[in-house]
């Protein structure tokens, strides 16, 4: 196998990996700024220089020649060159800036001239805490500066398009934005414009920079210059905390982190996974934050002569067992989700062939042509196919009123989702039959008709798995807290908040702005003891662990083999 | 023959020169149109390479290389050398050349009158080029100022597809290359080979890296050769008289006859075409007649504003070709020579170059981006009398910081003018620079 000696280090490498790419994976850390694994290489910040030789070969022998010491003899290159843009070959060998001092001096000195016209307004600026140039300077930088004119003066405050805002000045030119668009969204709707030290990037003429993806610029800016308009301002980044999970806009499954300050979500920015969406997030999976903050619950509710009354949590449970087990247990239709998880769903299947029902179905929210093909599905629902190997089929609407109007349906329990509003009833309709409804917003159309109303956690409020279009199982942390005391919640948020900025002793166990409900996995098995059935509490961990043993469609879903990635069910074939 | 004169080092600098008779620029009236070229035996070159067993296209290049041809767009690369880089032909796959006439550089203008004057001698060694390298189409890129040499180009270009000297089945012969004029739009750094290349294809002008070298990967990733202008019109008289009379001309290590821009003090500023290796002094005292005012020399820029300037009392003997050049601190660049008296002021001078470099930046490295207009700032504090010596260390090591760390060189050609005007100056620099109120160690 091919060798490379980096700081008098070994490695064994395979195939041709870009010389930075390789030290990255192998923790030989190199400042960098236009460099991004999934774009082209321009090597124009020109901040990973190193210095580079190859093995001195004899002539006629094609050996390599070798000192007293028995070591090779490295001619090294007559420049410093771009780590981002060598390709590595057998024997070279590189010199960072742990073993010289050129390359030490040339990061210092670039990093002088990055820093020449930059603004110098860090303690307002968005990216500051997570910004590559103000970390690499604090690594690499000089200290203070050389340079006493006036700084180049660019536009600011320039709106790109409706999502994202420019500042001119803070750009360092990386053209990783322009790339991206090029590249990866394919919109070309970024240029860079001007010449020089005056350059920046632009839409052309005319052009608004509306691309589905824009927003992703902001992600892979290495300085403030491309920001959200949405976020600008709104949360200093080591005030808040992230979590790692999935985003459940459609049924793509990309993975993505929830920015979380005060228990309120403010921004959702891209995980990388290989294996779903790379690096990237659609904007429309980045503009929904606000569901999870707002009109949600403030406990659980049952229904008396004055309407629905607040209730807490053992009477709300008890009044759904009784009404439950008032009624024949084959004529309540139950119905599944494909918003919640696939523990969720399991449980209502259980809990309705143990009462003798039919299967849950599943309303689909399908819109028809909103795909993109690639990271934006026609689903707007994250887990319909998980549903679909539950043995949750989409509900047949026809069939549901022919039942409803042959009074065969006694009672209807809804799972974190909105019949009313998706058109399958109308409220008057089931005002008569009782209806037991877990809901995430107080704005749920089918609460109208609701005698139990559960408020239900949502994706970034509990712990549990959604399977994707493609067939990617995976699992989600909690990002934020709340109200009430859930042990496996506790436990697995000490985990999944990367503190990466804040302290341990936190705002997230502050009451304020902490939603009054319990993830399905906690409420259905009250539900089910009430109604005489010995269901133990268990964990989401535990319930996938079960599921992965008994359903061949879940075989090997459990949450050690997820982790942070998620692994690829087989196919099922056409089961919906 | 006369030019037999030239057959060394030594002969430059006898006044053997005076007798020089000009083939690039050969005094004939109207040499610019179709039929006077034709008239006085132009194209017989392409006639013969395209018809004549003789002249293979290896035989092409073979010639190219036995004349001792340098690259006369300013870093002197030998051409039969370049154009012996082209992978073999492959079908499907394209070949270029991309002529490059973006003259830019402060200083350097001989490209211009070639196009102006003998168009044709440019077409028909870019013809010759293509036939060598088998190519299928020419970019002739001209800087967008030339508007007038375009349109008057692109008229006898029309002229040379109608008569059958350019396009499909050239001459009748089963070779067809075309010739494309491309106007640039007046930036310095087209005339880098790479940005050239991405502005040929209509992207932004940001220099290439390098490996992988446009032979194998130029236009639309098509094998590509980049030749000056001069340069292919050198190509012709190669095919006329003989890789052996080309390479008994000039200077022996870098021959040819030579377009000698010369500007600046001097009584008779202009292009002059003359062998290579004539002496600094002979060009400026005698072909230039002198400098102006009958005033002293003080400081000559012998190939362009990026080459290190010289200090009058560093050109005795100093011959006009790459060898001697190097030896005296400085290089051949586009032999475009800029002469300055003794009044003239060298911060001045320096102030105007680094203000070209930091306007025509394209600010695609960082080192190059925010380097020249930093040196500019410096340059312009110590002009107005605000300056500090420690600016001139500053700016010393700012041409270090920028020295051979960027995709192209002209973040070299940026930083050389600056640490070689001080170095050779410093004086001028350090007087008008303020006091220093620290004690001097």
């Amino acid at each position: 196998m091919p060798k490379i000696t980096i700081d008098n280090k070994e490695y064994a490498f395979e195939g041709q990996p870009k010389l930075l790419q390789f030290c990255l994976d192998h923790g030989v850390e190199l400042p960098h700024f236009c460099y991004h694994p999934a774009l082209s290489v321009p090597a124009n910040c020109r901040q990973c220089l190193v210095e580079v030789g190859m093995p001195v070969r004899d002539r006629e022998t094609g050996e390599i020649s070798r000192n007293d010491d028995g070591e090779p003899i490295v001619r090294w290159g007559p420049k410093m060159t771009t780590s981002c843009s060598v390709d590595m070959a057998d024997g070279m060998a590189v010199r960072t800036h742990r073993s010289s001092e050129l390359v030490e001096q040339a990061q210092r000195d670039n990093l002088e001239f990055l820093l020449v016209n930059h603004p110098l307004d860090c303690p307002i600026c968005d990216q500051a805490g997570h910004c590559p140039l103000q970390n690499q300077t604090y690594k690499y930088g000089p200290e203070g500066s050389r340079f006493e004119f006036r700084k180049v003066q660019k536009p600011k405050k320039v709106v790109l398009g409706p999502r994202v805002m420019l500042d001119g000045e803070r750009c360092i030119n990386c053209t990783r934005c322009t790339r991206f668009t090029d590249e990866v969204s394919k919109s070309h709707q970024l240029t860079i414009i001007e010449r020089g030290v005056k350059n920046y990037p632009m839409t052309p003429p005319g052009e608004v920079f509306d691309d589905p993806y824009s927003m992703n610029v902001i992600d892979i800016c290495p300085v403030g210059a491309l920001t959200s308009i949405d976020f600008r301002f709104r949360a200093r980044i080591w005030e808040m905390s992230s979590a790692p999970s999935i985003t459940v806009t459609n049924a793509k499954g990309a993975n993505c982190s929830y920015w979380v300050r005060d228990n309120l979500v403010l921004r959702i920015t891209p995980r990388a996974n290989p294996h779903i969406n790379d690096y990237w997030l659609p904007d429309e999976d980045r503009a929904t934050y606000a569901r999870f903050n707002e009109q949600r619950p403030d406990g659980p509710r049952i229904r008396g002569d004055e309407g629905l009354q607040p209730a807490d949590w053992e009477t709300a449970y008890a009044r759904a067992s009784e009404l439950l087990g008032s009624a024949d247990g084959s004529n309540i239709l139950f119905l599944g989700s494909p918003h919640a998880t696939v523990e969720d769903n399991y449980l209502l299947c259980k809990l309705a062939a143990a009462l003798g029902a039919s299967p849950p179905a599943y309303i689909p929210h399908v819109k028809p042509g909103a795909g993109d093909g690639w990271l934006i599905t026609d689903d707007k629902a994250p887990n319909a196919e998980g549903c679909r190997r539950l043995g949750v089929r989409p509900v047949d609407p026809a069939l549901v009123r022919a039942r409803l109007e042959a009074g065969e349906i006694a009672a209807l329990y809804a799972l974190e989702d909105d019949p009313v509003a998706s058109g399958l009833f109308q409220a008057a309709e089931i005002q008569d039959i009782p209806v037991v409804l877990h809901t995430y917003h107080t704005t749920n159309e089918t609460l109208a008709a609701a005698d139990v109303a559960l408020p239900a956690a949502m994706v970034v409020e509990t712990v549990g798995s959604y399977v994707s279009e493609d067939g990617h199982a995976q699992r989600v942390w909690p990002a934020k807290a709340i109200r009430g005391v859930n042990r496996t919640l506790r436990m697995e948020m000490g985990v999944s908040r990367l503190d990466s900025h804040g302290t341990p002793f936190d705002r997230w166990h502050n009451a304020a702005n902490q939603v009054q409900c319990k993830p399905s996995w906690e409420m259905l098995p009250n539900i089910a003891r009430g109604l005489g059935l010995e269901w133990a509490d268990a964990s989401p961990k535990e319930i996938m662990r079960e599921i992965a043993q008994h359903l061949g469609a879940f075989e090997g879903a459990t949450y050690e083999n997820m982790g942070s990635s998620g692994v690829r069910l087989t196919e099922i074939g056409t089961l919906a | 023959m006369e030019m037999a004169l030239f057959g060394n080092n030594e002969s430059g600098k006898t006044d053997a020169w005076r007798s020089y008779e000009r083939a690039l620029l050969p005094p004939v009236r109207d040499l610019h149109r179709f039929d006077t070229y034709v008239g006085h035996g132009g194209y017989e070159a392409l006639r013969a390479v395209l018809t004549r067993e003789e002249w293979a296209p290896g035989k092409v290049i073979e010639a190219a290389k036995a004349s001792g041809l340098r690259g006369r767009g300013g870093a002197g690369f030998p051409t039969g050398l370049k154009w012996s880089f082209m992978p073999p032909v492959e079908p499907g796959k394209p070949r270029y050349i991309a002529c490059n006439g973006d003259e830019s550089e402060p200083g350097t203008f001989k490209d211009r009158q070639l196009m102006e004057y003998n168009p044709h001698l440019v077409f028909e060694g870019i013809l010759i080029a293509a036939w060598a390298m088998q190519i299928d189409a020419t970019y002739l890129y001209v800087r967008g100022e030339y508007a007038d040499w375009i349109r008057h180009m692109e008229r006898e270009l029309a002229t040379l597809y109608d008569k059958g000297y350019a396009g499909k089945r050239i001459l009748g012969t089963d070779f067809s290359s075309d010739i494309v004029i491309h106007k640039g739009a007046g930036a310095y750094i087209c005339g880098e080979e790479t940005s050239l290349l991405e502005s040929v294809e209509g992207k932004r002008a940001y220099p290439r890296i390098k490996p992988p070298f446009p032979a194998q990967k130029g236009l639309w990733g098509c094998p590509t050769t980049v030749n000056n202008v001069e340069t292919l019109a050198c190509a012709p008289l190669i095919i006329n008289r003989g890789a052996e009379w080309f390479a008994g001309v000039g200077a022996e290590k870098h021959p040819g006859p030579v377009l000698y821009g010369i500007s600046g003090h001097v009584e008779r500023p202009g292009v002059y075409e003359y062998p290579t290796g004539m002496l600094i002094t002979d060009l400026i005292d005698k072909v230039a007649g002198g400098v102006r005012g009958g005033k002293k020399l003080k400081a000559i820029v012998p190939g362009g504003a990026s080459v290190p300037v010289l200090r009058a009392d560093m050109i005795e003997g100093v011959t006009m070709d790459a060898e001697s050049l190097r030896k005296a601190g400085s290089m051949m660049g586009t032999a475009g020579m800029l002469a300055m008296d003794e009044d003239t002021d060298m911060v001045k001078f320096l102030r105007r170059v680094t203000r070209f470099y930091h306007h025509e930046s394209c600010g695609q490295c960082t080192p190059c981006r925010e380097g020249t207009g930093w040196i500019e700032n410096l340059v312009t504090r110590i002009d107005e009398g605000q300056g500090t010596l420690r600016d001139l260390d500053i700016l010393l090591e700012l041409c270090d910081q920028m020295e051979g760390r960027t995709v192209c060189a002209l973040a070299d050609a940026a930083a050389w003018p600056v640490r070689n005007t001080i170095q050779r100056f410093r004086e001028e620099f350090e007087a008008k620079c303020r006091q220093s109120i620290y004690a001097v160690a």
